[in-house]
């Protein structure tokens, strides 16, 4: 052999070229279809072996043009559509748009359409928080969570079918009060789940959120702090987690909140940092206890009276344009409604709270497994509607 | 980047054992409690079927009968999802009006809605004048091809569904 090219010669070089030979990181595709992104989320992972060094979240799989067909049709012809962004929690959707017009054409909404949107949506709360923690038992790899949830989802939305006809899409909130009246009898229901309820939550916390093994996979995972949510515009239970106590609800208050009182839990770090995905699961478990206090005091101070406001028949808003911001069940959601005096918006545009928690995937990732980054996807609880539109 | 780890002491080590083993206590209790204390929730759907509650929206039906032909339903729609044709009556035929005593003036030709593109808001029945259009708690009625969504309520045999539909 003229040459030492092929045989290991001790400068770091082996017989097959070592310098040709190098470690890259490995490329994981999680999802579209992948259960624990929660909807049609696709996150594209390089891996170092275990540990995730960069995650870029693709985003698209559910656009369906909300915007464009608000553009085509009249103000009540998109409040379906409106259901359909974020379809866990249709009835805040439905309020944040309906707020906006009345807001836009001055109608002054009935005292008993008030509390029954107030009561609607603080249930439609619960039913959310509810999905949450039993699908983050289920990304944690617990399973019986999931059907005691459900269990009590099941009879909110038994609920909901019947006041409004429809279980997940409501469209029931309408532009000046609401479509149907709720009747005594449903009212009692209601006021029966809320004591019956505040039981199932302590259950929830001992079975899921006090559990040891629960609290290793979130205690310490996927830190948002305060400085990182306010850079991204995070809002609701993710801003609240990581210790703010901001809530539109008190602190630009609409509909009749003002009048309500309530309080805002806000992360503590009680298990690890403040702001890991365990202070978010107990905010989102807080927030039940307080929504149960807000829909008890709406039911006591429930009046007689009409539920529907004077609306024209034929709909055209003056000319101008608005922006209605709500608090939901993931966080803010605001509407901006341009018009030109015609029939139907020039321009609809919604700010989703789902997007922005989404965009600060990338920063919390790297450094985490992958476990643990299923742990924290879940636990800002997206909804890919809302995220698309 | 987002773990950090505190020192582990002997006391901490046992105590953790201990908790790990406190907690899964506490949550088996609860488990075990629903064995045998909560009745089942769920029911065995062929056999048993839930009542649907009076108010739920599920398959349109119009009662062609009392349809003036006006329009609105389809206006209202925004899936546009109502296909209606009609045509005026002639002068001469005699008076017909509905149950509710509102005059018939057109004939309706065609009365045909794409089930496979209705979203099940309720606009279109919640403008009708004289209610002949109205959501029917039938939800069961899958069909092979996609055409057999689209329901013409002047066919006769769709009319004779009624019975079935309106439970």
């Amino acid at each position: 052999m003229d040459s030492t090219e092929n045989s290991g010669n001790g400068n770091g070089q082996n017989k097959y070229g070592g310098e040709k030979l190098k470690s890259e990181l490995l490329t994981v595709n999680m999802g579209p279809q992948h259960p624990a992104t929660h909807g049609v989320l696709r996150v594209e992972i390089k891996t170092d072996s275990e540990v995730v060094s960069e995650a870029i979240p693709h985003i698209g799989y559910l656009h369906r043009c909300f915007e464009k067909h608000c553009e085509n049709i009249d103000y009540r012809g998109n409040l379906p559509f409106c259901d359909r962004m974020d379809y866990l929690a249709a009835m805040h959707m439905e309020l944040g748009y309906c707020l906006a017009i009345e807001k836009m054409i001055g109608t002054e909404i009935p005292r008993r359409a008030e509390y029954i949107r107030v009561i609607i949506t603080e249930l439609q709360r619960i039913a959310s928080h509810l999905l949450f923690t039993g699908v983050y038992a289920i990304d944690l790899g617990a399973f019986t969570p999931f059907l005691y949830c459900f269990d009590q989802r099941e009879k909110i939305l038994r609920l909901f079918e019947e006041i409004s006809g429809a279980r997940l899409l409501y469209n029931y909130i309408w532009i000046g009060g609401v479509w149907n009246d709720i009747k005594d009898g449903q009212l009692a229901r209601i006021k029966e789940f809320c004591e019956s309820f505040p039981a199932e939550l302590d259950k929830y916390m001992n079975l899921v959120g006090q559990n040891k093994i629960f609290v290793e996979r979130t205690a310490n995972i996927g830190i948002m702090n305060a400085e990182m949510c306010y850079n991204y515009g995070a809002t609701g239970p993710v801003l609240r987690g990581a210790g703010v106590d901001w809530d539109l609800r008190k602190k630009r208050p609409y509909s009749i909140y003002e009048e309500l009182d309530f309080d805002v839990p806000v992360g503590t770090g009680e298990k690890g940092t403040l702001g890991d995905c365990w202070d978010r699961f107990a905010v989102r478990q807080q927030e039940m206890r307080e929504s149960l206090k807000i829909i008890k005091q709406c039911l006591d101070g429930i009046e007689e009276g009409p539920i529907m406001g004077k609306v024209p028949k034929v709909l055209k808003l003056p000319k101008g344009e608005i922006y209605m911001r709500t608090e939901c069940a993931r966080g803010e959601l605001g509407y901006h409604i341009v018009s030109d005096g015609g029939k139907v918006p020039y321009r609809v545009k919604a700010k989703s709270s789902s997007f922005t928690h989404t965009s600060m995937l990338p920063e919390v990732a790297p450094g985490l497994l992958i476990a643990d980054f299923v742990a924290v996807i879940g636990s800002i609880d997206i909804v890919l509607g809302e995220v698309d539109r | 980047m987002n773990t950090h780890h505190e020192e582990l002491t002997l006391k901490k080590y046992f105590q953790n054992i201990w908790n790990g083993i406190r907690t899964t206590i506490k949550g088996l209790s609860i488990t075990i409690k629903h064995v045998y204390d909560v009745k089942p929730v769920t029911i065995e759907y062929p056999e048993v079927r839930e009542v649907i509650p009076e108010g739920s929206r599920s398959r349109l039906f119009n009662d062609v009968q009392n349809c003036i032909s006006c329009d609105q339903c389809a206006v209202a729609c925004p899936v546009d999802c109502i296909y209606i044709a009609s045509k005026p009556r002639p002068k001469d035929a005699e008076k017909i009006k509905t149950s509710n005593g509102t005059p018939i003036r057109r004939e309706l030709t065609q009365y045909t809605i794409d089930t496979s593109l209705c979203c099940y808001c309720g606009l279109c029945t919640t403008v009708c004048p004289t209610e002949s259009l109205t959501h029917t708690t039938d939800h069961e009625y899958a069909s092979y091809t996609i055409d057999h969504m689209k329901y013409d309520y002047l066919d006769p045999e769709v009319v004779a569904w009624r019975d079935r539909i309106v439970k």
